[in-house]
């Protein structure tokens, strides 16, 4: 074969392939396959320039027309041959991904199932304990319709968990608490109320500690209680308060008795005394008063320890507060030579407190004020609107201060500031810790601002 | 001594703070008779038309708050100021739904007592007027 027939058999041959590829990229895109490549075949085969160019090439390297027809046949089946080949490779190429396709959709699916699996059996674990807790649980949904419910609970609820479920907890139940469950919208770190359930005839007490549950976009979606049977500690309190309410009694009784008799005699009303005689009944009074505050503390203190204090919050002007205070101690801070003065801002908004417990608070800081104030001192005592919400009601002295390590120690129970100024400086060290428990009571803050040499000021707030 | 012409009535079951009291209301010039539970208050009462009583409120047999009620049934004029032992005695509230003057705790000093005394009597004169 000459050079030319070689040229010729390679554009033939590069035709072709271009042909099959041509072919294969109609076959990878979703045109309609035979139409496709008939219409290719026919555009190729039709093209009169390219036919007329190949024939030439060939007449004038072929000499015959049986040398031609031999060459057209061998390049056919050169064509033939590459086609097939290509297309035995792309179906095993399409079928090869076809399989790996299967097989992970397979093993996806035995994933998927085995983490169902795992998950009924934690929902199962879940649930088993759930079921054997001793504590009530109840969830219900955003529309308070109970979705769950424990045993317990249906125990202490006095329902069936057949009857609630899917149902607003509030149906058919009297219990006005129950409602109370629901309703009362509880605080992040959820809040106690107590309950009174007559399910099995006797009253029952029941604590339930709410929470809000919510969804990863912190949307409300339900609540949970857990409610615990506390009928019994209840009893226990209600014998322990019992009981410190006839100490109590019992410790003021003689101590009364003996305060008065005192006063009778040093107020001379049972006759004329000596001098020694007075020094000493006053004495014995002074001391007397000193052991009635310190009982009336600890009872206080044990009353708030054991979150036996309730408010009895009304709407008050604080100025009346402060001046009711003052008053109570005034004649002390004149005997000692100390002033007490007001700042209170011109129309501060009436807030709702206990007043008498707030006077308590006030009572205790002036008082401490006098201890440790100098004579020719002076005690401001300061009301003014912090922002929207609070009040500052503040308390300054100008007597020794406080060195500003024992600052952070003072609202702790029993303890006292080590250095006095006078003998008649005395007390329990509870004073201030009480002050703190009312103070935190109202949702207020208690803090103390001083520094050895400068006077004190004990400043808090109380919501507006 | 002034001697003023007002008699007194003070009804506590604690034999001493009686005494004390009572001795102390003598001191400025009362007249005083006294009881020692609400029984007697009531007979004292009804026999001696005192003009103001002093009750307490924790006594045995019948007490304070019950005791005003009964009076309550036959004299609903007479001023009675309470007395109690704590500030935060939840009777208190009890015994003020049956009419009281006003309330006199232990604790404090009896010249706080003797004060209140001399209000509730001024202010039961004016009425009476």
């Amino acid at each position: 074969m000459s050079e030319a027939a070689i040229l010729v058999v390679v554009i033939v041959l590069g035709s072709g392939v271009a042909l099959g590829l041509v072919y294969f990229a109609s076959l990878s895109g979703h045109t309609n396959l035979k139409g496709g490549k008939n219409k290719i075949v026919r555009d190729f085969a039709g093209s009169d320039t390219l036919k007329q160019a190949i024939a030439s090439q060939i007449v004038s390297a072929v000499d015959s027309e049986k040398a031609c027809l031999r060459l057209s046949e061998a390049v056919t089946d050169i064509v033939g041959k590459e086609l097939e080949k290509r297309l035995t490779q792309n179906s095993q190429e399409l079928s090869q991904k076809y399989e790996t396709i299967i097989k992970e959709k397979t093993h996806n699916e035995e994933i998927a199932w085995r983490k169902y699996q795992k998950v009924a059996e934690d929902k199962k674990e879940t649930e088993a304990v759930i079921h054997s807790i001793a504590e009530g649980l109840v969830v219900v949904d955003s529309h308070g319709k109970v979705i769950m419910m424990n045993p317990a609970a249906e125990k202490l609820l006095g329902v069936s968990k057949k009857d609630k479920l899917g149902q607003q907890i509030t149906d058919n139940m009297k219990d006005e608490q129950l409602v109370s469950l629901i309703r009362k919208h509880p605080g992040k770190e959820g809040r106690e109320i107590e309950l009174a359930t007559h399910a099995d005839e006797t009253k029952k007490t029941l604590r339930a500690s709410t929470a809000v549950i919510e969804n990863e976009e912190g949307k409300t979606v339900g609540m949970v209680s857990v409610l615990s049977d506390i009928t019994k500690q209840k009893e226990l309190d209600q014998m322990k308060s019992g009981f410190v309410a006839n100490v109590s009694h019992e410790l003021r009784t003689p101590l009364v008795a003996m305060e008065k008799s005192i006063a009778l005699i040093l107020n001379k009303d049972a006759g004329p005394l000596t001098q020694t005689q007075e020094q000493f009944l006053s004495i014995a009074h002074r001391n007397l008063e000193r052991l009635s505050g310190l009982i009336n503390d600890l009872l206080n203190l044990s009353k708030f320890e054991a979150g036996k204090v309730e408010l009895k919050k009304s709407p008050v002007a604080i100025d009346k507060v402060i001046i009711e205070s003052i008053e109570g101690i005034q004649n002390w801070a004149k005997a000692r030579g100390v002033l007490v003065i007001t700042k209170i801002e011109a129309s501060l908004p009436e807030i709702t407190v206990d007043a008498n417990r707030i006077i308590q608070v006030l009572t205790n800081l002036i008082s401490n004020a006098i201890k440790f104030t100098p004579q020719g001192g002076t005690i401001t005592v300061e009301a003014k609107l912090f922002d929207a919400q609070s009040m500052l009601i503040s308390v300054a002295d100008t007597g020794i201060g406080i060195a500003k390590e024992n600052l952070s120690k003072l609202f702790e129970k029993f303890y006292q500031v080590g250095e006095r100024v006078a003998t008649d400086i005395s007390g329990t060290g509870i004073g201030l810790s009480i002050v703190k428990e009312i103070v935190e009571l109202h949702r207020g803050r208690i803090w103390a601002e001083s520094e050895k040499g400068q006077g004190a000021k004990f400043t808090f707030t109380l919501p507006v | 001594m002034e001697e003023k012409n007002i008699k007194v009535l003070v009804t506590d079951d604690e034999d001493d703070f009686r005494l004390l009291m009572s001795f102390w209301l003598q001191s400025k010039g009362y007249q005083v008779i006294a009881a020692s539970n609400g029984e007697e208050a009531i007979k004292l009462i009804q026999s001696e038309s005192p003009d103001i009583v002093f009750m307490d409120l924790n006594m045995p047999v019948m007490d304070g708050a019950e005791t005003i009620k009964k009076v309550r049934e036959f004299n609903k004029d007479i001023p009675i100021i309470l007395i109690s032992a704590y500030l935060d005695d939840v009777k208190v509230k009890d015994a003020t739904s049956h009419g009281i003057a006003g309330v006199f705790f232990k604790g404090k000093d009896f010249s706080q007592g003797l004060s209140l005394l001399e209000t509730v009597l001024r202010k039961h004169k004016n009425l009476q007027k």
